[in-house]
């Protein structure tokens, strides 16, 4: 009996990797409101969801890239793209209804177009995807800079007030937060995350069981550019701004929490909820950090050294489901 | 007689009435007790931490006036969301006022409005802020280029060919720098900017950015370099034996060291780490309920209370150096407005 207990909580870790990261999770909200009562406030989680969209959805963008066992170092850069030429875009013919909805075209226009370049440099021209991204990156950053010299532009009032607003007493991001949920759920049904996963188990094999795995790649780096322009949406919202050098550092902590979420950056295995939650992990540890009173110096040292523990613990369960 | 009594009971009234003024007066200054946090979203040099610890021994100091204050201190490496999260924390403990050091000047316009909402003072301190709902209090970083490069143009009489290491390009503290020399140099016909560069605040990148300059011009009069990078771009002068070469330099003590040893011609505008301590001691005011002189109304932003900038040059040269003798190499010269001098400010 016990035994069988055993067998079905590692049956469930192995269908679901999630589930580590997010007991770990649900560990950090208690300690929180343990050492801060106001933190567990249904206003301070929605704050902390609406604070961190934008990493969660790159976090989502990185996924899909690590489950062919790519990796796009490039996010970063798109977000900051994206975020100045909606911005650039909204400033420039006034910030009315349309001209916010075609800003968001024009913000996926050019998320899909990065991600197509990526896909480009990585599947066909066979460049390893960890340098090439980088040096797509800079290339990224360097149109932001150009369509944007200097931060400062603000966003149309339309577009951050409605991130910011309530509807039916609920508000928006929670709305948004439950409609990628709710992609997400279709795309994981999909054959096409299958056949990522598949790729990312092995090019090889996967070409031999007649895949195409050049296509499934570039599609996977397709995906990425569509959720890092949406992931540019909520920063834009939440920002009401425009800043080239905006998403310069969310790029590793997009990987960081793939990994956290019980991805393996080696493909084949990868959970986008699981990168989501990591997301969420990373700033509850920050928060923790400074609300158990932390000294200033000591603060990035416990971060780091509690995102590793939180790491370690992850991937030991997924091991053990594995074996 | 009934006169004489009412008289009597006037003057105890008034008596009682004075002591009880005086008592709750002194009672309120002693009850006096704020919660204030400091967030910093970048630890990548020692001058940040230094920053911290001056605003913390100036929150110390207010204990003298009879203000407890308390601090938060957040201090991290974070992106933009997670310095939006700091504020977000701040909210939740409950804190009275917020000092940010700002990774972005825009970005933070939303959460702002929110603290506001909640009655938390927001300052921000060496960048600038666009938010209506904050003060910026900490030097024109236009004005510090300004009296740096006005220093260089009068080393050089006005007369030769200059150029430029930069920090960050799309920083706005960098953009406005290079407006500020720009302007300066601007007014000298016979100066001329041969050419501009970017080194990213980083001793290593200024010192590979030099040493290609003087490979490109031979003929460079002056350099003008901003701090964080002039320690790399003289090694690289002094590297080529270019002594004739005038360039600004910088305010930490390892670099005084090697002005005091080699004899550098040069002059520094001081961006002091004492600015988050100014920005609190004007923080401390305004909660008191003082109200200022005159309202903050500089800047791009028009929010901005701007404080003197220091200069050190060969006039001042060896006080400078002696006040920061025993400290450590990475210490940088410093000046903070004081509880006195900010009450200047203040009606």
């Amino acid at each position: 009996m016990h035994k069988n207990n055993k067998n079905i909580s590692l049956q469930l870790i192995r269908n679901f990797p999630f589930i580590p990261s997010l007991i770990i999770l649900i560990v950090l909200i208690l300690l929180n409101g343990f050492y801060e009562p106001n933190s567990i406030s249904i206003g301070s989680l929605v704050g902390l969801i609406s604070t961190y969209l934008a990493l969660m959805l790159l976090a989502v963008a990185q996924t899909y890239v690590v489950m062919s066992a790519d990796i796009d170092l490039s996010v970063g850069g798109v977000i900051s793209l994206v975020n100045v030429s909606i911005v650039a875009f909204m400033d420039h013919f006034g910030g009315g209804v349309y001209v916010v909805l075609l800003s968001l075209l024009l913000g996926i226009i050019i998320g899909i177009l990065c991600g197509l370049i990526n896909g480009f440099v990585v599947a066909i021209l066979r460049l390893q995807a960890i340098v090439a991204t980088f040096a797509t990156s800079i290339f990224f950053m360097g149109l932001a800079l150009y369509i944007m010299p200097v931060a400062g532009t603000p966003a149309s009032d339309l577009f951050w007030l409605t991130y910011f607003e309530n509807y039916f007493g609920i508000p928006f991001v929670i709305y948004a937060l439950s409609f990628i949920i709710l992609l997400i759920f279709f795309l994981n049904k999909s054959r096409f995350v299958k056949t990522l996963l598949a790729v990312g188990d092995g090019y090889l094999s996967a070409f031999q069981g007649g895949l195409d795995v050049t296509k499934t790649r570039v599609k996977g780096f397709l995906l990425c550019g569509f959720f890092s322009a949406v992931s540019a949406f909520c920063l834009t919202g939440e920002t009401a701004s425009g800043d080239p050098l905006v998403g310069t550092k969310m790029t590793l902590l997009s990987v960081a929490a793939v990994v956290l979420g019980g991805g393996a950056l080696s493909g084949g295995s990868a959970s986008v909820i699981g990168s989501m939650i990591g997301v969420l992990i990373i700033g509850l540890i920050n928060s923790l950090v400074f609300f158990i009173g932390t000294p200033s110096e000591w603060q990035n040292l416990i971060q780091g050294l509690s995102i590793l523990i939180a790491l370690m613990i992850g991937i030991y369960i997924n091991i053990k489901a594995q074996a | 007689m009934n006169k004489t009594g009412g008289r009597m009971l006037k003057k105890y009234l008034i008596k009682i009435l004075t002591f009880l003024t005086f008592f709750s007066l002194t009672y309120q200054a002693q009850a006096e007790s704020f919660k204030i946090g400091l967030s910093n979203g970048w630890v990548g040099s020692e001058w940040r931490t230094q920053m911290i610890d001056e605003a913390k021994e100036a929150a110390a100091a207010w204990a003298g006036e009879g203000v407890e204050i308390e601090i938060l201190v957040q201090s991290a490496n974070v992106d933009v969301p997670g310095q939006i999260a700091h504020v977000k924390n701040f909210i939740s403990q409950g804190v009275d006022a917020i000092i940010i050091n700002p990774n972005s000047p825009t970005a933070f316009d939303p959460v702002f409005k929110q603290a506001k909402a909640k009655g938390v003072l927001v300052i921000s301190t060496d960048a600038e802020v666009s938010s209506q709902d904050a003060v910026y209090v900490g030097i024109d970083q236009k004005g510090w280029a300004a009296k740096s490069a006005k220093w260089l143009a009068e080393q050089l009489n006005g007369n030769g060919k200059v150029v430029a290491i930069n920090g960050f390009a799309g920083h706005p503290a960098n953009q406005m720098r290079v407006d500020g020399y720009t302007e300066v140099f601007n007014q000298y016909a016979n100066i001329e900017i041969i050419a501009e560069v970017n080194a990213n605040w980083d001793q290593a990148q200024g010192q590979q950015a030099m040493q290609t300059l003087l490979a490109t011009y031979p003929d460079i009069n002056g350099v003008w370099v901003q701090d964080g990078m002039a320690v790399g771009a003289w090694r690289a002068i002094s590297d080529a034996g270019r002594d004739n070469i005038i360039a600004t330099g910088e305010i930490r003590r390892d670099f005084f060291e090697s002005w005091k040893v080699e004899g550098y011609k040069t002059g520094a505008s001081v961006n002091p780490p004492g600015v988050m301590a100014s920005a609190l001691n004007v923080a401390v005011h305004m909660m008191l309920g003082k109200n200022l002189k005159a309202a903050a109304t500089d800047g791009v932003y028009g929010n901005a209370i701007y404080i003197p900038i220091p200069f050190v040059d060969g006039t001042n040269f060896d006080t400078v150096y002696n006040s920061m003798k025993d400290e450590p190499g990475y210490y940088s010269y410093s000046e903070a407005l004081t509880i006195a001098d900010t009450a200047n400010y203040f009606k």
